[in-house]
């Protein structure tokens, strides 16, 4: 198994694309029938060409190393959900850009260990209920997305676990029984 | 001697992969299990919280406990190592979209809102992305497919402005994202295991069979 620090090369891939899709769908946000308020648009349109541009010299960098160091990776994701709770709070809290979470999320549960998507998952849940509670969002309604927040970034966990394991068993049963096909008997 | 071992031995890592796939429900079908108790749990605290007659909270209980029962049944299995075979979860994740669909269509209890007014719309989520964790990616894309088809196909009557269509889109490309990431996800996964069986193969010193096993498992 290929592991930089705790994360793993493949879950970086699954984050940069992710990512990509963040930007996609933030650009249709601001192009398709956008927020009079100019300065809004002016936010989310810097936010999201910044993480254009972090996403292309990320995606160059695993296209070329074939990995991120792993700080930068932590960053990064943190920097990911950061944005969408900045998009959130730019639309007052009460926004439907909350969804963007789901995909943020479930990027960064494939790629960490389960402690690492634990401490971002109860970051991001902080962060929402905050916003949510600010702009006075139905409590039970609240409740229901915090919760969903929470089943995607476990099964990514839990996910994330079954894969370890699978490999693990996989390279300890493997040379053995090379061995014995491989050996004339 | 020699020859027999290296067929023999591209026989056995052939019957790896046939395993391999069957390890991909067995291993992974508790994921979908739990994202299910996650359904549960947070639909139960809805109905509860939200319920201002003693009706509605009869008819929100109904749901629950069907999913309940599914889900005792496919977790019990797996616990006695008697895992559901593809079509059963398939089934059962088909139950599941379409009881979120459902909910999503006509109950209004608490928000008095349907389609896509419903708030219940998030618990496609999970469930999408379970799918996608399990299966092969045909069968999750025509799941995702599926199932973003069916919640257009709900809320195609609410959309009644640009704005509407956008929150819509938005959701819609939330939840292919959740099938498309997942899937992209089990492929890497699935790669990484071959590409293992084929560095193994390199032990036994013969190209050829490790030139059959790379175009076999397609790297």
């Amino acid at each position: 198994m290929s592991q930089k620090g705790n994360v793993v090369d493949g879950g970086q891939t699954v984050i940069v694309t992710a990512r990509w899709i963040l930007i996609g769908v933030g650009l249709f946000l601001v192009t398709v029938v956008p927020s009079p308020d100019v300065g809004e648009v002016r936010l989310q349109v810097a936010l999201i060409l910044l993480l254009g541009l972090g996403n292309f010299f990320l995606h160059g960098l695993l296209l070329k190393r074939g990995a991120v160091p792993g700080p930068v990776t932590y960053i990064a994701s943190a920097v990911d959900l950061a944005v969408v709770t900045i998009l959130v709070a730019s639309q007052g809290g009460d926004s439907p850009v909350y969804v963007l979470y789901f995909p943020a999320l479930l990027a960064l549960s494939v790629a960490f260990e389960p402690v690492v998507t634990a401490v971002y998952a109860g970051g991001t849940v902080l962060a929402y209920c905050a916003l949510a509670a600010a702009a006075g969002l139905d409590a039970a309604i609240v409740a229901t997305r915090v919760l969903m927040f929470i089943a995607v970034a476990f099964c990514g966990a839990l996910y994330w676990h079954v894969e370890r394991d699978r490999r693990r068993r996989t390279h300890a049963t493997t040379p053995s029984t090379s061995k014995l096909e491989g050996s004339p008997r | 001697m020699r020859s027999n071992n290296v067929s023999g031995a591209t026989a056995r890592l052939a019957r790896t992969l046939e395993q391999e796939a069957a390890e991909d429900v067995f291993f992974g079908q508790v994921v979908m299990i739990w994202a299910r108790w996650f359904l549960i749990v947070a639909g139960a605290v809805f109905f509860l919280w939200t319920a201002v007659r003693s009706t509605q909270l009869a008819l929100g209980v109904v749901p629950i406990v069907a999913l309940i029962s599914i889900n005792f049944y496919l977790h019990g299995r797996y616990l006695l190592e008697r895992p559901s075979n593809p079509k059963l979860i398939t089934a059962a994740s088909l139950f599941d979209v379409g009881l979120i669909s459902v909910i999503v269509l006509l109950w209004g209890s608490g928000t008095g809102a349907t389609g896509l007014g419903s708030p219940f719309f998030v618990f496609y989520y999970p469930v999408l992305l379970a799918f996608a964790f399990v299966m092969p990616r045909r069968a999750t894309a025509v799941f995702t497919a599926v199932t973003a088809g069916a919640y257009a196909a709900i809320c195609f009557g609410d959309v009644t402005s640009l704005t509407s269509a956008k929150v819509l889109a938005l959701r819609l490309a939330t939840m292919v994202a959740m099938g498309g990431l997942g899937t992209f996800y089990w492929r890497i996964q699935r790669d990484r295991r071959r590409t293992g069986l084929v560095d193994a193969a390199d032990e036994f010193g013969s190209a050829a069979a490790v030139e059959r096993l790379r175009a076999f498992v397609g790297i």
